[in-house]
This record gives C-alpha cells, structure tokens and sequence, in this order.
C-alpha cells in the first residue's frame, strides 16, 4: 500500500505538523504529527511500512506506538479525501 | 488549542493587489483605486515575489486591486503563478475581459474568477459601481457562463442591494456561476459611504439567518474558515490577517489584509524585506496575531470569533481594541437588555 496525495489537494510542513489544502472547497486541514511525517510521505512511493520505518529511524520511536497513531492518520487522512492509498 | 494558535510558516492564501488602476469609481470600493501608481511593481519584481511564495508553499493568491485586469502584465504573471500550482482567484470587475482573458481562464483548474456585480437590477448596481456598468457587468459575465472555468458573482451586501439577495442569487445561477457574498466594511472610498450604505442590525441578523439557510452562497468572510462554524450561530468569523493570510499592495507593501492598507500596519516592503522575514518578524504582524479586543473575552462565542473583524472595528472608532460593531451578539444583548416601551 502507497499513499498519494488525492486530486486537488496540497501538502507543506509546518512546525507542529502538516497542513493540507484543498483547492476545490478552499479548505485547509491541520494535522498535528510533530515530526514524523512529512510531505515526502504522500509522493506515491512510501509503503505503510516504508513510512513506519522512516518514522523511527529518526525519531527512536518503537515501531509498534507509530504504527497505531499512522494507521488512524491515515484513515482519518483517506476518509477526508486529502490522500489516497494503493495497493503495489 | 484551537487551530487559530497554530502558527503557520506562510499565509494559506493572500490577497495581491495588483494595481490601484480601474476604469469604474465605485462607492464602496476596499482600496479607494482609480489611477495606477507610479511605483507600482514591475514585471520582474512580481515574478521574484512569487518566487518567494511558491518557495514558502502558499497555496492560493487572490488578485484584486484595481481591475486586475488592466494590468499590461497581469495574464503572463498569471501563467508564471500557474507553473508554480498556485491557485488564483481573480476578482474582477468584469467589464474589460476579452477573448484572451477567457481563454486563459477556461479548463484551467488553477484559476478562479469572480466577478463584481452589486445589484440584481441597473437600479441598483449602477448607484454603487457607476452608471451603466449593469449592463457592461452583465456582458463580461456571458462569455465566462458555460464554459469550464470556476465562476462566482460577488456582491458586497449593502442597505441598497439587501433586498436582492435572492434574485442575486438566481441571477448568478442562470450563469452557472454561484453567488459569493462580501462583508462591506468601511475602508478606502467606503469610510465615505459608510453611513449610507451599512446595514442596520435587523438586517445584519436577516442576512445570518438567510446565510444559516443556504450554505450554497459563499462567503468572502469564511472563505477560509477553519472550522466552518462561521455560517452557524450568529456570523461572525475569526479574522484570519496575519495567521492565514495577508495583502500585499501594487507597490509591494504588505499588510494584514486588504482592509487594513494604513501606514502604521505596514509590515515592510517586498523592495527592502523578504516575504519570510515580513511575515515573521514584522512588529505589525506580531501585533495582529495577539490582538484580542478586552472587551470581547468574557464572550462565550470568544473562542469561535476572537473579536471579529479588527478592519471594522479600526475604521468605525479608531481602536482596535474594540469589538466589531457588527457583532450580533452584542447587539442580542443590546436589545434583549432594552425595556420595552
């Protein structure tokens, strides 16, 4: 599974986060994940799995803890329609 | 936190100005334009500033002025916006597009075009923006209509066009264009046509509820609303000048917004200081970013609003301390604390 950004949307870092727009309703979507994530993220070519360990390697985070907080962004991020995921 | 308090890096989206140029004189018009200012920027120096905000990731310029449109250079800074994905939204007067104009426009989704129209009737809209632009408006609208381009009516609510609302909306639909409704707020030539024109609280509160109704009309006021609470309850919007967004003026100032173009809310010059350093460090900036108005913190819609439109406030009692004066809340209070007689 790699996540891309959905039709529409933009992505940029921000010092607590990622802030998200979409440009057809004008709409901007604040997502607080600190450090982990970045806009690279969304480029259609990190895996679940890829991210996970991206995640910890630069933050010394166990695996298990980012992969539950990733997994609920990323479906909360899927069902607002700022990303899109699929199956490699 | 409310999201409000978090800081952003760059404005989501700004208001550019272009030109101070226009060929209509209207009553209420934000910046008082009519002739082009002998400094304004050039060309190159545009293209270096949306170097800058494309480098900073802002997402969407709105462009005002003035007619955009007059502007020698304004379709080519366009296209150049465009190579860098930033959404525009082009406010226009309508009375100067051209063939070229409309295809540029046309299946673009980067572009946005809004056109001014503040009256459903020449009656009406010619009072406000000059005799015989109905009509004008009204053919710079018909070849937009149809085609693929995002289109919007925007009308600032007056006491002369309140009634109209409806047929304003009809209006814009019979286009294929949806009706955008803009708070008038007395800055530029409107300070002058303030008293005239403002609308009083009954149809301030009409306006909420017909808004509250019907959340296909847009609003300029929520345009970027955070939580989209704005439309609920009873209006008011938290102002977003320095957190989300910021104007820069035809001669490369930047200020809060395009209300607030006054010297002493200048956060610098794109000629002397970087956009970044403006918009980070500008004393005026960091002003606006803790303003709260004393008088609104016990507010229990404090949270939701944080005092309203400072621009209102500003220019009707010189304080920006002050709560907006349009405020509906205040004014529930005001009247349900009247004896009646």
């Amino acid at each position: 599974m790699v996540y891309s950004l959905a039709e529409g949307i933009q992505v940029r870092k921000e010092s607590w986060g990622l802030l998200f727009y979409q440009q057809l309703q004008h709409k901007v979507c604040f997502v607080r994940s600190g450090d982990w994530l970045y806009p690279r993220h969304f480029d259609g070519s990190w895996t679940f799995d890829g991210i996970i360990g991206d995640i910890a390697r630069h933050t010394g985070t166990p695996a298990e803890i980012i992969e539950r907080s990733i997994q609920k962004l990323t479906k909360h991020l899927t069902d607002s329609r700022m990303i899109v995921d699929e199956l490699r | 936190m409310n999201y409000a308090d978090w800081p952003l890096s760059a404005p989501v989206n700004l208001t550019w100005e272009i030109t101070h140029q226009c060929n209509l004189s209207c009553i209420h018009c934000l910046s008082g334009s009519s002739t082009e200012s002998a400094d304004e920027l050039d060309m190159d120096e545009c293209r270096a500033i949306v170097d800058q905000l494309a480098a900073l990731k802002v997402f969407e310029i709105n462009f005002g002025g003035g007619e955009p449109l007059l502007k020698s250079y304004f379709l080519p800074l366009l296209r150049y916006i465009h190579t860098k994905g930033i959404v525009t939204c082009i406010s226009t007067n309508g009375t100067v597009l051209n063939d070229e104009t409309v295809a540029c426009f046309t299946g673009n989704p980067l572009v946005n075009v809004q056109v001014s129209l503040d009256g459903a009737t020449p009656e009406v809209n010619d009072r406000i923006r000059g005799q015989g632009t109905f009509h004008r408006i009204i053919r710079g609208i018909e070849p937009l209509a149809g085609k693929d381009i995002s289109l919007s009516i925007n009308t600032v609510v007056t006491s002369l066009n309140f009634t109209q609302l409806g047929q304003l909306k009809e209006l814009a639909g019979s286009y294929g264009a949806r009706l955008r409704v803009s708070r008038f707020r007395p800055s530029g030539r409107a300070r002058e046509s303030w008293e005239m024109l403002k609308l009083n609280s009954a149809q301030l509160r009409e306006l909420s509820e017909w808004l509250n109704d019907d959340p296909n009309i847009l609003t300029g006021d929520s345009f970027f609303s955070i939580s989209g609470d704005g439309r609920r309850q009873l209006g008011l919007d938290m102002c977003g000048a320095c957190k989300m967004t910021c104007c820069i003026d035809p001669c490369g100032s930047v200020y809060p917004c395009a209300f607030m173009q006054v010297s002493e809310f200048c956060g610098g010059n794109l000629r002397e200081t970087s956009f970044q350093d403006i918009w980070d460090n500008s004393a005026a900036f960091r002003y606006f970013r803790q303003l709260e108005p004393e008088s609104c913190r016990k507010c229990p819609r404090f949270d939701k609003c944080r005092g309203g439109c400072p621009a209102v406030a500003y220019f009707v009692s010189k304080d920006l301390n002050r709560a907006d004066p349009e405020c509906l809340i205040n004014w529930s209070r005001e009247t349900s604390s009247t004896p009646v007689v």
